[in-house]
C-alpha cells in the first residue's frame, strides 16, 4: 500500500499545491468584506451571499448561466452524435471526413478563439464588415445589446466542442460489437428504434462523460474572449460578472461569492456523472 | 428504398459535415492570404491574389515598419512559437507522468478507498481555473514563478490531469490481471513488468491522453496572458491576443494559422490512435 501512495503522491502533490490554497482563499474571502476601496477585512459571515441572492440581476446571470450551458451542451451533443453515428459507418469518404470533423478541435483553441472573434467582429475595414455588422444589430435587435458578442461565443465552443464530442462518441460507438447491432436488426422495426434502444443505452458512459466535459469548456471558451475583447461582453453571465466585479470595481469578496454560486451546480453535474459512469459493478472487481 | 440512394445520402451528409469543421478554418486560411488592398474590396470568400505577405511578416526582424500612413509594431513571433512548444511540451510530459503513476496505482494496486481517490481526483476537474486567477497568482509568486514559463506549465498540467487519470485508471482496471502476472512468476519485478508489459500496451491510451492534453491546455488563452507579462516570454495565444489587431488583423490570423500547423499535423497523425486508446480505457478487458 506503501507503493500504491507513493506513486499517487507526484499527482497529489500537483493538484493540491496548485489549487487548494486558491480554493481555500476563493471560499474565505467570500465570508469577508475584502475590497479594494478598503472594506472590512474581519468576517461578515453570509452577507455577500445574501446581498447576491437579494439582487435581481443575479437571478438573470444566472439564467443566462444555466440557459448557455445547456444551449450549447445539447447542441454539441446533437452535432457530436449525428456525425459520430455518420463516421461509424462504412464509405471511402470516411478517413477524410474524419480528418476534418477532428480538425476543429486539433486546432488550438486558444489562438483559433482570437481568428474567430475578429472573423465576427471584423475591424471597419473589410470586405465582409458590412454582412457581419448587419448581422449583428439583428442579433442585438432580437436578443438585446451585447447578444451578439455572446452568440459568437456559444458558436465557437459549439463548434470545437462539437468536433471533440462527435471524434469521443465515435470512440464509444467503436466499443460496441457488432453482434448487439445484428441483433438489435432483428428485433427492431427501424433504425430509429435500434438508436433509442440498443446503441443509445450503450453510449450512456460515454454521453455522460462528453455532457461533463463540454460543461467545463463551456467556461473556458467564455472566459478567453471576455478577456480579449478587455470585458467587451455585457451580457450578464455568472463568470464573467465575477469578473467584473473583482477586477474592474475590486469588490474581490463579491466577486468570490458569485464565482462560488456556481458550485452547487457543478457539483450536481458531478454526482449526476458518477451515477451514470463509474458504475456500480465495478466495485466488486 | 435501394442501398444505393442510401448511399448516397450517406455520401452528401459526410460531405456536409466536412464542410462545416472546414468552413471556419478556411475562411480565416482565404483572409490570411489576401493583400490589405484585397481584404477591403476583394470577395470575402475568395482571394484573386494570394500573398504570404501576412506570414512573412511574422517573420521579419526589427521593431516596426511603415505601410501607408500608419507604422505598425512587429511582434516576436519565432520566440512565442519557441515559448509554446516549450511550454505545451512540459505540460503534456508533466501530466502524462504524474497520471501514469497514480492510475496505476489507483487501477491495479487499488489502494482502500481508490474509487473515493479516483472519484475526488476527477471531481478537481470541475474547477475553472481562470475564475481563481488571483489566488493561483498568489501562489505562483510565492514560488518565485512570476514571468516564468513554468508558472504556465505547473497550472496546465493541473488542468487535463484528472480526465487523464481516469482514463488510464480505467484502461489498467479493465486490463486482465493474468497479463501481469504472467511476467511476476517468471521472475520480472513488478517495475520491469509495468515498464515492459503495461506500458507498451497502454500506448493507444497514453496518446489518447496525451493528445486530449494538448486539446485541452492548447484552449487556455486567459491565464497565459495573465501569467506572462513579459513580451519576449509570451506563448503564441498570449502574444497574438494582445496584438493590435485593429490593424493588424490579416498578420494575427496568419500566426494563428502558423501555430496551428504543428499540432494538426500531429493530431493527423495520431487521430486514428486517439480514438482507440479511448475506446481501449471505456471498454471492459480491451
Amino acid at each position: 500500500m506503501v507503493v500504491a501512495y507513493t506513486l499517487m503522491a507526484p499527482a497529489l502533490l500537483l493538484v493540491l499545491g496548485v489549487l487548494a490554497y486558491p480554493i481555500g482563499w476563493e471560499v474565505w474571502v467570500s465570508f469577508t468584506g475584502l475590497s479594494s476601496h478598503g472594506g472590512t477585512r474581519g468576517f461578515v459571515g453570509l452577507a455577500n451571499y445574501r446581498g447576491m441572492l437579494a439582487e435581481a440581476f443575479f437571478w438573470k446571470a444566472m439564467g443566462t448561466t444555466v440557459m448557455y450551458f445547456a444551449v450549447t451542451t445539447v447542441a454539441k451533443l446533437l452535432l457530436g452524435l449525428g456525425m459520430a453515428l455518420l463516421l461509424v459507418r462504412p464509405s471511402r469518404l470516411r478517413p477524410l471526413v474524419f480528418l476534418a470533423v477532428f480538425l476543429p478541435w486539433a486546432y488550438p483553441g486558444g489562438v483559433t478563439v482570437i481568428a474567430w472573434y475578429w472573423m465576427l467582429n471584423p475591424p471597419l475595414i473589410t470586405s465582409y464588415s458590412l454582412a457581419a455588422g448587419t448581422l449583428k444589430y439583428a442579433v442585438d435587435g432580437i436578443l438585446g445589446a451585447g447578444a451578439y458578442a455572446f452568440v459568437s461565443v456559444a458558436l465557437f465552443n459549439v463548434w470545437r466542442g462539437g468536433s471533440f464530442t462527435a471524434v469521443f462518441l465515435l470512440a464509444g460507438l467503436n466499443a460496441i460489437p457488432v453482434e448487439l447491432f445484428e441483433y438489435a436488426a432483428l428485433d427492431t422495426r427501424n433504425s430509429w428504434q435500434r438508436l433509442r434502444h440498443v446503441t443509445l443505452p450503450l453510449l450512456r458512459p460515454f454521453l455522460a462523460l462528453a455532457v461533463f466535459l463540454s460543461f467545463t469548456t463551456a467556461f473556458g471558451d467564455l472566459a478567453n474572449v471576455w478577456m480579449l475583447t478587455g470585458g467587451r461582453i455585457i451580457f450578464p453571465v455568472v463568470g464573467t460578472y465575477a469578473y467584473w466585479l473583482g477586477i474592474r470595481d475590486g469588490e474581490l469578496a463579491q466577486a468570490a461569492a458569485w464565482s462560488l454560486s456556481l458550485v452547487p451546480l457543478l457539483a450536481l453535474a458531478l454526482v449526476v456523472l458518477f451515477r451514470w459512469f463509474d458504475a456500480p459493478e465495478e466495485r466488486t472487481s | 428504398m435501394s442501398p444505393g440512394r442510401g448511399r448516397w445520402r450517406h455520401r452528401v451528409l459526410l460531405a456536409l459535415i466536412a464542410m462545416y469543421s472546414v468552413f471556419p478554418i478556411y475562411f480565416i486560411t482565404v483572409q490570411s492570404l489576401k493583400t490589405p488592398e484585397e481584404d477591403v474590396f476583394g470577395n470575402p470568400l475568395w482571394i484573386a491574389d494570394p500573398t504570404f505577405e501576412n506570414y512573412t511578416e511574422l517573420f521579419e526582424s526589427g521593431e516596426a515598419r511603415v505601410r501607408g500612413f500608419a507604422i505598425l509594431p512587429r511582434v516576436p513571433f519565432v520566440l512565442w512559437l519557441a515559448n509554446s512548444a516549450v511550454v505545451l511540451a512540459a505540460s503534456v510530459a508533466l501530466t502524462l507522468a504524474c497520471a501514469v503513476l497514480a492510475a496505476y496505482a489507483l487501477g491495479r494496486l487499488q489502494p482502500p478507498g481508490w474509487r473515493w481517490w479516483r472519484r475526488g481526483l476527477f471531481a478537481t476537474y470541475a474547477i475553472p481555473h481562470t475564475i481563481l486567477f488571483i489566488p493561483i497568482y498568489q501562489v505562483l509568486l510565492s514560488l518565485g514563478l512570476d514571468d516564468s514559463p513554468g508558472a504556465l506549465v505547473l497550472v496546465y498540467s493541473t488542468m487535463a490531469l484528472p480526465f487523464c487519470l481516469w482514463l488510464l485508471s480505467a484502461y489498467y482496471h479493465h486490463l486482465p490481471r493474468e497479463i501481469e502476472e504472467s511476467a511476476l512468476v517468471e521472475g520480472a519485478s513488478r517495475l520491469t513488468a509495468f515498464v515492459r508489459i503495461m506500458l507498451p500496451m497502454s500506448r493507444n491510451v497514453l496518446v489518447a491522453a496525451g493528445l486530449f492534453t494538448l486539446g485541452t491546455v492548447g484552449q487556455d488563452f486567459m491565464l497565459a496572458s495573465i501569467f506572462l507579462l513579459d513580451r519576449n516570454k509570451q506563448t503564441v495565444a498570449a502574444g497574438l491576443g494582445v496584438m493590435d489587431v485593429s490593424l493588424e488583423e490579416l498578420v494575427a490570423v496568419a500566426g494563428v494559422n502558423l501555430a496551428a500547423i504543428p499540432v494538426v499535423i500531429l493530431c493527423a497523425l495520431f487521430a486514428r490512435d486517439y480514438v482507440r486508446g479511448l475506446t481501449a480505457a471505456m471498454v471492459e478487458g480491451a
